[in-house]
């Protein structure tokens, strides 16, 4: 009985967003007719819980509320629930032309980072799972992760020292190559969205890589040989096998990575800070919404949280676009 | 030896695995040449850093911008950095770990009343937006008396628990039955069976548990930057990002902001990039146990 109901949970949980929140709705009916049970798994469960519920679940609620009130921190009289202001965030919201703005930059950012990394990390892939001597695939494998673990603003940081106009070495290598005037990479508002890509592609394309060969290594050697005998060559059985067999991972993935990236992070270790870079060229919706929480004038939190309620309604759009898209696909 | 060795040098010398030998090279050297730039940076004087043509291995090597990071007290927080990070690191992986584990053994092991109930909150949550999570969470802090301390970091980062408490979930459904069974019938409460009998089969998990939570906190830079508002409690992946524009009042003659900045990346890199390269088998398996199964 209580196996069953384990592997109930874990067939739900496959099924994604909805399916969990279907499944949590029957739960909530069908715990009246339980027994307790073993009482012992109340206190196991409770630390986890009690952390969950405070610093987790809690700020949920209460961001939801904020976004519909006026709430500047620095402003006692707009605390609690007397800064409710209805609608007004909203309406602000629409008028307010740097957030469409940084918001358009945040979308940018993630149509150039998104497919880079994506293409990259199943390339790196496929050609880490063609090595056949075990220790190089994971001298390979090893040196493609290492910059994930990495902190991401030392992560961001060492590639403002490789910026560098003067001293940096990528302007070094183009030298050598020929180039006479090297882009000034982070210093001028044409170049600084675009070279702040390649930092976050170096730092996140490794997590990628490693899920896509997991899901490579998993597909059963037979298939391949199968393709091989109905003489498949290794880019059609690339087309046919790896990439429709891999559709899970690239699930995962492009719910990972999809969405808009705030790149919050990133524009804040590049730039030094909440400017968003020369000419607010690099301003992203989350580095807006950050530094008018915590930032700018009385710390406007309850715009903010406005502002990262709407960012959480469009990410979840697209979130379960993926998911839908995927699942018609497969059929 | 050599003759073998040869042959299958020579045998692999098909044009396709030159052309996968040549592309993950490339991709490689990119992934290392930062880091390289970094180290090689810091460990070279003003001299060498201000040439015309810097190179990639520093002519004169010297460790005289790490001694300057950390001796220089009064313009270098970097030692008291390095042991904020690892205070708050190791606080929040025995947090983490604890709270896991024991939530793991009830959610896999023992039949309680809403225990799957439970079980999908924690999954539900997940996917919630995070409206407005990091005003809500200042505010909260603040209510708790838990901002500019450490204390509160280590209890905020481990509350994040749905990718441990899958992995601890799962090592603990792999446990057989039968030797609870035994336990039980010779006497043990559900306390000595966590204890003595299942413990010891699930110290794997806490160890990919302990060792994710390890390099999610060292480098976490946004919550502890709204939580934590005083120099001297700063942990060094924050801390690095404030040691920018030293160049210009930087008084020393053979040294140079950007060399002793260098220094100190390399120093906040080199933890985490040691636990990855000594314990590089526990990420492949937290990434199995933990993100590809949600």
């Amino acid at each position: 009985m209580a196996e069953a109901r384990v592997e109930r949970v874990d067939e739900v949980r496959a099924g994604g967003t909805r399916a969990v929140f279907a499944e949590f709705l029957r739960e909530l009916i069908r715990v009246r007719e339980q027994r307790w049970g073993n009482l012992w798994g109340y206190f196991f469960i409770a630390p986890a819980v009690i952390m969950y519920l405070v610093f987790q679940a809690w700020p949920i609620v209460r961001g939801l509320f904020m976004a519909f009130s006026d709430y500047r921190w620095l402003v006692r009289e707009t605390h609690g629930l007397a800064g409710f202001n209805g609608l007004a965030n909203w309406a602000e919201m629409l008028t307010d032309k740097t957030f469409w703005r940084s918001l358009g930059i945040a979308f940018k950012f993630s149509l150039m980072f998104t497919p880079i990394a994506l293409a990259l990390a199943l390339f790196t892939a496929v050609m880490i799972s063609k090595v056949k001597n075990g220790v190089a695939a994971g001298v390979y494998r090893v040196i493609a992760y290492m910059p994930v673990v990495l902190p991401v603003s030392v992560a961001m940081l060492v590639w403002g020292k490789l910026f560098h106009v003067q001293f940096g070495y990528l302007n070094v290598i183009l030298k050598k190559l020929g180039m006479q005037n090297p882009p000034n990479w982070l210093g001028s508002p044409k170049m600084a969205l675009y070279a702040m890509v390649v930092p976050t592609v170096w730092f996140r394309f490794g997590e990628w890589t490693l899920l896509f060969l997991i899901g490579i290594y998993n597909i059963n050697r037979e298939i391949y040989e199968a393709a091989v005998v109905d003489g498949a060559n290794g880019w059609q059985q690339f087309l046919r096998v790896t990439v429709p067999l891999l559709k899970p991972v690239f699930t995962l993935v492009l719910v990972l990575g999809s969405g808009v990236v705030s790149a919050t992070v990133e524009s804040m270790a590049l730039f030094g800070g909440t400017s968003g870079g020369p000419g607010e060229s690099a301003l992203t919706a989350g580095v807006y919404l950050y530094r008018t929480a915590f930032i700018h004038g009385d710390m406007r939190m309850g715009y903010a949280a406005t502002m990262s309620l709407l960012l959480g309604i469009i990410n979840m759009i697209i979130t379960a676009t993926v998911f839908k898209t995927m699942r018609t696909e497969r059929a | 030896m050599m003759a073998s060795l040869s042959r299958a040098i020579v045998r692999n010398l098909r044009p396709r695995s030159v052309l996968v030998s040549i592309s993950l090279i490339v991709i490689c050297a990119v992934c290392l040449l930062p880091v390289v730039w970094t180290i090689s940076s810091s460990l070279k004087g003003r001299d060498e850093l201000y040439m015309a043509t810097p190179s990639l291995i520093p002519r004169h090597p010297t460790l005289a911008n790490y001694q300057w990071m950390f001796t220089r007290a009064d313009m270098s927080r970097l030692p008291l950095n390095m042991w904020n990070s690892l205070k708050v690191a190791l606080g929040a992986v025995v947090i983490q770990c604890i709270t896991a584990t024991m939530a793991g053994f009830a959610f896999g092991r023992l039949d309680f009343r809403g225990r799957d109930l439970l079980f999908y909150l924690l999954i539900v949550l997940m996917f919630v937006p995070r409206a407005g999570g990091l005003m809500a969470l200042y505010e909260l802090m603040e209510f708790l008396h838990l901002r500019n301390s450490h204390l509160g970091l280590m209890l905020l980062f481990p509350s994040a628990i749905s990718v441990a408490l899958f992995v601890m979930r799962q090592n603990f459904l792999g446990i057989p039955r039968e030797l609870e069974e035994a336990a039980i019938i010779d006497g043990a409460g559900t306390w000595r069976v966590f204890l003595d009998v299942d413990l010891p089969f699930v110290k794997g998990g806490i160890a990919v548990v302990a060792i994710w939570e390890f390099i999610y906190v060292w480098g976490e830079y946004l919550i502890t930057l709204t939580m934590i508002d005083f120099p001297e409690l700063e942990t060094v992946s924050l801390a690095v990002t404030k040691l920018r524009g030293w160049s210009a009042h930087f008084t020393s003659t053979i040294l140079a902001g950007y060399g002793a900045e260098c220094a100190a990346y390399v120093t906040a890199m080199i933890p985490v990039i040691l636990i990855f390269i000594l314990m590089q088998k526990w990420f492949v398996r937290g990434l199995t146990e933990g993100i590809l199964k949600m």
